[in-house]
């Protein structure tokens, strides 16, 4: 589903040190993991991307469990979204035809494999800033709902 | 159980958190609570509107476990996950925190904090971050 221009806007602010997002995913047996994302991006309007640097069981729950959902942490101002769907780790090595929900995993790879180069993340503040920024794939999630998380319409589909 | 340091409750009761729940067949739900009490060294208590409360019901009937972080900048600033068994009591969340962890990016992403010595863990804040909570709650939650 496409993203509305609000949401994309929303996921990709340069220069004002950028969109902070969770991504929750779970285990296959129910043991959900909630991480903030900083390096996050609209691709082709349907995708959100994450740069991969070393989530630990973010990995592993995708790995048995490819769903997650990404909720807006800052800045939110009333942007109270969620977004949900089929999520997956792309990185160098998969087959030459690695393909997810209709994009070619080496296309997007070639895009923003190297984050720290396309997107120099030089407005986020040193003390928060990654020691290195090492990559080691992309995060994607292909958007097939929204819904509200404010907490008078919590569940309340959007999209 | 497993105990919170003063600048781990100081940024989630400012900054309120994301909750992460799922189902038992480990499809995830979350919410983000505004209000954030912290009950003792290691139960953190969420508040929840009706809505939140229909939202994660039947996840948390069936799968008591959760994953929280702090909200708004929070997520970066104060990058710590905690988990736990949850409990709904009425419009009350209530948590039982058992494990804790850096999601700082980096080599310390997922590095456990609540297997530590409470000692090491105070001194490991100290050498990554100058302050002890969000600067203020309305320019931290926009």
């Amino acid at each position: 589903m496409k993203l509305s221009r609000e949401m994309k806007d929303a996921l990709k602010i340069v220069g004002a040190g950028g969109a902070v997002v969770y991504l929750t995913t779970s285990s296959a047996a129910g043991k959900p993991n909630t991480v903030g994302e900083r390096f996050v991006a609209v691709h082709q309007d349907e995708y959100i991307l994450i740069a991969e640097m070393y989530a630990q069981k973010t990995r592993v729950n995708l790995n048995e469990n490819p769903r997650g959902v990404i909720t807006l942490a800052h800045p939110v101002k009333g942007r109270t979204w969620a977004f949900v769907g089929p999520t997956t780790i792309l990185q160098e090595g998969l087959p030459p035809e690695a393909r997810f929900e209709g994009l070619l995993a080496s296309e997007v790879l070639a895009e923003w494999g190297n984050w720290a180069e396309k997107e120099p993340p030089s407005e986020v503040p040193p003390d928060i800033r990654p020691p290195a920024l090492v990559q080691r794939g992309v995060i994607i999630m292909k958007v097939d709902q929204v819904y509200d998380f404010a907490a008078g319409a919590a569940g309340r589909r959007l999209l | 159980m497993s105990k919170l340091t003063p600048r781990m409750k100081n940024w989630l009761v400012g900054s309120g958190a994301h909750v992460g729940t799922a189902s038992r067949a480990g499809v995830p739900t979350v919410i983000v609570a505004d209000t954030v009490r912290i009950e003792g060294d290691e139960v953190v208590a969420f508040p929840l509107s009706a809505a939140q409360v229909e939202h994660v019901r039947a996840n948390l009937a069936e799968n008591p476990q959760v994953a929280f972080g702090p909200g708004g900048l929070g997520s970066i600033r104060a990058a710590y996950q905690f988990k736990g068994k949850a409990r709904l009591d009425g419009d009350l969340l209530r948590v039982e925190v058992s494990e804790i962890y850096s999601t700082k990016p980096g080599p310390e992403a997922g590095l456990r904090l609540d297997t530590l010595p409470y000692e090491s863990v105070l001194k490991f804040e100290a050498s990554r971050w100058k302050d002890e909570g969000p600067p203020a709650r309305a320019g931290e939650r926009s």
